[in-house]
C-alpha cells in the first residue's frame, strides 16, 4: 500500500524531528482545494469522482470499497441504499484537473501506484478520441475540452512501450516515466501546460492550457447552458435536474443511451454549490430563467437526500431493490457474490450472469442477463480491453447447479461442512460453497472483481 | 490487507484535527516505544460537558482502528469498569454511530465520534444498557447516579 507507507514516513518524520508545523510538507505546495471537493471517505481531494444516486461524491475506489459484495450497497454519507456501481463523472474528473492541477495529479500517481500493486486499474481517460461510443463528450464546434475515452491500459505496467503509448496520450504522465517533470513541479510548485501539449494533443484542445473553468466544461448534456441543479447518471453523464423532466419509464441517457436504474436521482448539492459561487452572475441568469419558464414550485426545491416523496418514487421504480434484497431468504436465488455488471454496474451480479472468455485482466469482464440480452456495448468498469468481438460463457447458477449436484450424489448434509471450510468470515455460507464447487475459474473470476477479497480468495484456494 | 484507505484516511484525519478541534478535546495516534506513530491506535481526551455532572472530568478514550476502517468503524474503550449505562465492564463504548449495521456511515470523522460520545455521557440511552450497575443507578437511584458521576469525573482530572 504505497500510499500508506508514505504517510507513515511523513508521520515518523515528523515524530522524529518533533517540528510540528512541518507535518506532511508537500501539503504546502499544493493548491488548497475547496472542502466541497473533499471525500467523506479518504478526506483527500476527490479523484475519479462518482456521484450517487442521493447526490453524494466519492472517489472511484472508496465507492467500490464501500460496496456490499453480498447485497445492497449504502451511500457511505448518508447510508441511502443503492444496488449499482455508477460510472466515473467525468465532467466532475476534468473539472477537479482543471481547478487543482498539482493536488490531482497527486492524486493520480497515489492511485496509480496503489492500483499497480493490487493488480486491478480504475478506468483511464484522455483527452483523444478512440470510442465512437464516448463521442458525446465533443460537442459539434471541436472546442470542447473534456473530450475523452476510455484508454485500454489494462496492462500498460507490462511494457515500457505501452508506457510509452499510454504517456502519449494520458491527461497525467504516468509517474515512471515523468519524474523529472515531477520533481520540477514540486521544486517550482507550478504545473506546466507545456508538458500537456506536448504530448501529441490535436490543435482544438489548445485551450487546455488555460486553468481557468470555463461554462463549456460544465455545461449541461441538453439544454447546453450552465448546469442548474445538477444531476448526475448511473453513466456518469451530467444534466439539469429540469432537463430530465418526470420519468414515468426508466430513465434513458439521452447522452450514450443507457439506462438510469431507479428513478430521479438527487441533486448533486456539492457540484452545485460550486456552480453557484463559482459563476454567480450567470447562476442567477439561469434561475431567473428556470422561475420564468416553469412556474411550477419543483425547481425550487431541489431533490436532496431528505426529501421524502423522492424517496418514495425512488423507492418504488428501484425495482432491482426488492430482487436484491430477497435473494438472501430465497435459496434458489441466483446471486453472484462480489461480481458486478460491467455495463449497468448492478453489484452483485443477481440472476444469469455472462463472463467474457476473451477478457484477461484479472478483473474479469461479466454481464447481467439483461444487459448480455441487449447487447450492451459499454466499456468496462475497471481498464479491461473488452470487444465485442469477445465471446461470453454463461456462468451457471451456482445455487442450482450446486443443489442438484448434491441431490443426485446424496452429499446434500454434508453442504455446511463444505462452506464452512471455505471462509469463514462471509455470512451467507452456502452460497460461497457453491461457488468452490464451480471451476475454479469461475471462482476466480468471482472474487477478483472486489480487490479486497481477493486476499480472502487466495486464502481459500490455498486452504483447499 | 492491500488497497487499504486506512492509514491515508487516518493521516487525512490526523491532519483536520491539527488544523482545528472542539476545546478541551485531545486526539493523538499512539506513540510505540521506538519512536514510531502507530495510526491505528489513538489515544483521546473527553471533558465532561461544563453545567453536567461530568464537568471538570476529562475522560481517557483509546480508538481502535481496523484494515477496513472507515468501512467498519474503530472500536471505543474507555477504561475497564467505566461508569456509564451505555458502556460495557469491558469499557466499550456502546454507540448507535458506532455500530456497522446501525448508525456507522464511513462519512463519520473522528471528530464526531468524540463529540458524539460526550453527548452520550450526558445523555445516556436507556434502550440500549450495556452495564448492569450503571443502568439500574440511573432507573432507580437518580441521587446515587449523579453522585456516581461526580465522583468519577474527580478521578479523571484535567493533565494538564
Amino acid at each position: 500500500m504505497g500510499r500508506g507507507k508514505v504517510i507513515d514516513d511523513a508521520v515518523m518524520n515528523f515524530a522524529v524531528t518533533g517540528k510540528d508545523h512541518h507535518f506532511l510538507v508537500d501539503a504546502d505546495l499544493e493548491d488548497e482545494f475547496s472542502d466541497s471537493f473533499r471525500c467523506s471517505v479518504c478526506l483527500d481531494l476527490l479523484y475519479k469522482p462518482i456521484v450517487l444516486c442521493c447526490g453524494h461524491i466519492s472517489c472511484f475506489w472508496c465507492v467500490h470499497r464501500s460496496m456490499n459484495g453480498l447485497g445492497e450497497s449504502t451511500c457511505p454519507i448518508c447510508r441511502h441504499p443503492y444496488n449499482h456501481f455508477p460510472t466515473i463523472c467525468q465532467m466532475l474528473h476534468f473539472l477537479l484537473f482543471k481547478l487543482y492541477p498539482i493536488a490531482y495529479t497527486r492524486r493520480e500517481e497515489q492511485t496509480l501506484e496503489e492500483e499497480m500493486e493490487t493488480g486491478f486499474f480504475s478506468p483511464q481517460f484522455c483527452y483523444k478520441e478512440c470510442n465512437s461510443d464516448l463521442q458525446h463528450h465533443h460537442p459539434m464546434d471541436g472546442k470542447h475540452a473534456l473530450d475523452s475515452c476510455f484508454l485500454r491500459n489494462g496492462e500498460f505496467c507490462a511494457s515500457t512501450q505501452q508506457i510509452e503509448s499510454v504517456k502519449s496520450v494520458s491527461m497525467i504522465q504516468v509517474p515512471t516515466v515523468s519524474i523529472p517533470n515531477k520533481v520540477c513541479d514540486e521544486n517550482c510548485c507550478m504545473i506546466k501546460p507545456d508538458s500537456v501539449e506536448e504530448n501529441n494533443l490535436p490543435e482544438d484542445k489548445s485551450n487546455r492550457n488555460c486553468k481557468q473553468v470555463s461554462i463549456a466544461d460544465v455545461q449541461c448534456n441538453t439544454c447546453k447552458q450552465l448546469l442548474f441543479h445538477p444531476v448526475v447518471l448511473n453513466c456518469g453523464h451530467v444534466y439539469c435536474e429540469t432537463c430530465i423532466g418526470p420519468v414515468n419509464e426508466m430513465l434513458t441517457c439521452q447522452v450514450c443511451q443507457s439506462l438510469h436504474p431507479g428513478g430521479l436521482p438527487k441533486v448533486c448539492l456539492e457540484f452545485d454549490h460550486f456552480l453557484e459561487e463559482y459563476f454567480p452572475t450567470e447562476y442567477a441568469m439561469r434561475i431567473e430563467a428556470v422561475q420564468a419558464k416553469q412556474v411550477s414550485v419543483k425547481f425550487q426545491h431541489p431533490i436532496t437526500c431528505s426529501t421524502k416523496a423522492c424517496e418514495k418514487s425512488f423507492q418504488s421504480s428501484f425495482v432491482t431493490t426488492s430482487e436484491n434484497l430477497s435473494w438472501r431468504a430465497d435459496p434458489h436465488s441466483k446471486v453472484h457474490p462480489r461480481v458486478g455488471c460491467d455495463s449497468c454496474g448492478v453489484y452483485p451480479i443477481v440472476g444469469d450472469r455472462y463472463k467474457c472468455k476473451d477478457c484477461v485482466e484479472e478483473v474479469g469482464f461479466d454481464l447481467c442477463g439483461e444487459c448480455y440480452n441487449t447487447c450492451s456495448k459499454r466499456p468496462g468498469r475497471f481498464s479491461q480491453q473488452h470487444t465485442s468481438e469477445h465471446k461470453f460463457e454463461l456462468v451457471k447458477s451456482n445455487i442450482i447447479h450446486d443443489i442438484m449436484l448434491r441431490l443426485v450424489t446424496g452429499q446434500l448434509d454434508s453442504a455446511g461442512d463444505d462452506a464452512s471450510g471455505i471462509s469463514e468470515n462471509e455470512s451467507p455460507a452456502p452460497i460461497l460453497s457453491s461457488d468452490a464447487q464451480d471451476s475454479s475459474s469461475n471462482n476466480l473470476a468471482s472474487a477478483v472483481t472486489h480487490p479486497d477479497s481477493a486476499e480472502d480468495e487466495n486464502e481459500t484456494q490455498t486452504t483447499r | 490487507m492491500s488497497g487499504g484507505i486506512a492509514r491515508g484516511r487516518l493521516a487525512e484525519e490526523r491532519k483536520s484535527w491539527r488544523k482545528n478541534h472542539p476545546h478541551g478535546f485531545v486526539a493523538k495516534p499512539e506513540t510505540q516505544p521506538d519512536g514510531t506513530v502507530n495510526l491505528m491506535v489513538w489515544h483521546c481526551t473527553i471533558p465532561g460537558k461544563l453545567g453536567t455532572d461530568w464537568e471538570g472530568g476529562y475522560f481517557p478514550l483509546t480508538l481502535n482502528f481496523s484494515e477496513d476502517y472507515p468501512s467498519k468503524p474503530p472500536k471505543c474503550k474507555f477504561p475497564q469498569g467505566f461508569f456509564h449505562p451505555n458502556v460495557y465492564p469491558s469499557g466499550t463504548v456502546c454507540l448507535s454511530i458506532l455500530n456497522e449495521d446501525s448508525g456507522w456511515r464511513p462519512a463519520i470523522t473522528v471528530k464526531q465520534i468524540l463529540v458524539g460520545i460526550q453527548d452520550l455521557l450526558d445523555q445516556p440511552n436507556p434502550a440500549d444498557p450495556a452495564q448492569t450497575e450503571g443502568y439500574h443507578l440511573f432507573i432507580q437511584d437518580a441521587a446515587e447516579y449523579k453522585k456516581r458521576v461526580r465522583q468519577q469525573a474527580k478521578q479523571y482530572p484535567s493533565l494538564v
